[in-house]
């Protein structure tokens, strides 16, 4: 309580003037050396022929133009592979941290298995191995190698998450009689969320990063379109800061949402 | 005390073995037996066993040898007679151990609701009359981090009670505390042990002991050196390590 007041009285007294100036130097440094840079390359920028691929107007209407439509399929990706990386991350910490010998080699084996492989040999081999076998679409394939792999580094999140509950609760809840599933679903796994909610938005931030991987395998994601509008166009430059910017705009408003939630839950408990 | 204690004995302890990994010996050949509604008080120095005993008794530690029974069950292997014992045997611990993210009334309300499978309504209503009974209704839609160390252990105890234990225990209940916050929950404790609960009690609150308990037993190294009648103990202890620990402690 005292540390975190007079850390907020340190930092309340220096002057928002400095902070932004310091911001608008580094940016204009920025700004330099990405100009200096590029007229060195002799680049012809025609930054006026990238907005047609975002929208377009016809008709009266507006309409998506191919990276739009795939930043929808990077959404749609990287939400199906969020709720089940989440899914698979809890379910291997709770098995790393179960009594049975069985479970923890399982999840054990797993986590080492996904960790210490690219991700990108690990889509091939469900995209080329694997999705054959058991006819999973393109999009499917994408979907479980992406939650299999961050699966396995949420899993190690929650647990940190769960092992940092001080041993008092789960003794508190057990001379209660609650069960086991009863004391994860309402004593440790509430309190636990509230910790693990900043590294697993950068879980979730990596997330929408490497979904671009997919690309590889052909599926239309935000990446895909755009390699395939260069190879057109050749508008190398303009297309990748483009993409670059659209992925830094989802992950910044997806910090933005968290550190909401993180406030809210801050204030009960 | 005006209560009668009956001869019928509610927890038996016996020839029990605890060592801890690092070989460290908790409980050594250690037995002893409670009689319903006796408030048994246990002393000793740090490191005597004395809380080992009290977490055996609800299934926190598991012995290595010998034999626990809380009213007729045997704690065994049978995850059903452990359950069944957990839910008859309420422990308080010193550092509280509230649940930091529900309120007072939801810490109160838990256990009767998930384990005894009570309505929300009539949860609430004991949970209400039990935080009468410890003396702070008005703090039941707090959250637990808004209360004195004093109020939380009294909430921890309504807690506890809430589950209508057969058997409390108390593992150093005012040891975090200071003296004046003592009193409240020595207050609440003495309230309990005069309603008749069976109560095994770890303190080093000497006063207490004398005025509530019926037998006391001091611990050394994981034996009971002295048991004995509560008045006989302080009076006249049969061993001379029990009359030297005394005299450093009163």
């Amino acid at each position: 309580m005292k540390a975190s007041s007079i850390k907020v009285g340190r930092y309340s007294k220096r002057s928002p003037i400095i902070d932004v100036a310091a911001f608008l130097l580094v940016m204009a440094g920025l700004t330099w050396i990405t100009g200096t840079g590029t007229s060195k390359l002799g680049y012809n920028w025609q930054w006026y022929r990238v907005p047609q691929y975002l929208f377009t107007y016809e008709g009266g209407r507006w309409l998506a133009g191919p990276l739009i439509d795939g930043l929808m399929v990077t959404f749609e990706i990287t939400g199906a592979s969020l709720i089940l990386a989440f899914s698979f991350g809890m379910i291997s910490a709770l098995c790393r941290l179960s009594d049975s010998y069985l479970a923890r080699m399982i999840a054990r084996g797993y986590l080492e298995l996904i960790r210490n492989t690219p991700l990108l040999v690990q889509l091939f081999f469900i995209y080329f191995v694997m999705a054959p076998i058991f006819d999973l679409s393109r999009f499917a394939s994408a979907v479980l190698a992406l939650s299999l792999f961050e699966g396995a580094y949420a899993s190690e999140i929650f647990r940190a998450g769960i092992v940092s509950i001080h041993k008092g609760q789960w003794e508190a809840a057990h001379s209660l009689g609650l069960s086991t599933f009863d004391t994860y679903r309402r004593i440790i796994l509430p309190q636990a969320i509230r910790r693990i909610l900043p590294p697993l938005t950068s879980q979730a931030i990596s997330l929408v990063k490497d979904s671009a991987l997919v690309s590889t395998i052909a599926v239309y994601d935000l990446t895909m379109r755009g390699r395939e509008i260069i190879s057109e166009t050749f508008l190398a430059f303009e297309i990748w800061f483009t993409i670059a910017a659209i992925y830094l705009v989802v992950t910044v408003s997806l910090s933005i949402v968290v550190s909401r939630m993180e406030r809210r839950f801050g204030e009960s408990g | 005390m005006d209560k009668e204690v009956s001869g019928e004995e509610i927890i038996v302890v016996g020839n029990v073995f605890k060592t801890f990994p690092g070989g460290v010996c908790a409980l050594s050949d250690f037995s002893i037996k409670v009689r319903r509604k006796e408030v048994l008080v246990v002393i000793g120095p740090s490191g005597s066993g004395k809380s080992t005993f009290l977490r055996c008794l609800n299934g926190l530690e598991e012995v290595d040898k010998g034999s626990i029974t809380i009213d007729g069950i045997p704690l065994d292997d049978d995850k059903q007679n452990r359950l069944e014992i957990r839910k008859e045997v309420g422990m308080v611990f010193q550092s509280f151990n509230l649940f930091p993210h529900l309120t007072v009334l939801e810490n109160l309300n838990l256990a009767q609701i998930l384990v005894r499978k009570k309505s929300r309504k009539e949860a609430m209503e004991f949970s209400m009359a039990l935080l009468n009974k410890v003396g702070i209704p008005e703090k039941a839609n707090i959250f637990p981090n808004h209360l004195s160390g004093g109020q939380q252990q009294r909430v921890a105890i309504a807690r506890a009670l809430a589950m209508m234990p057969k058997v409390m225990l108390f593992d150093e209940a005012t040891s975090a505390l200071d003296p004046e916050m003592t009193g409240e929950v020595l207050a609440v404790m003495k309230q309990l042990a005069r309603e008749g609960m069976t109560m095994v009690v770890v303190t080093h609150e000497m006063g207490f002991a004398r005025e509530v308990s019926e037998r006391m037993v001091f611990m050394e190294s994981g034996r009971v050196i002295e048991e004995g009648p509560t008045e006989q103990f302080f009076t006249n202890p049969k061993e001379e390590r029990t009359r030297l620990f005394l005299s450093q402690v009163l």
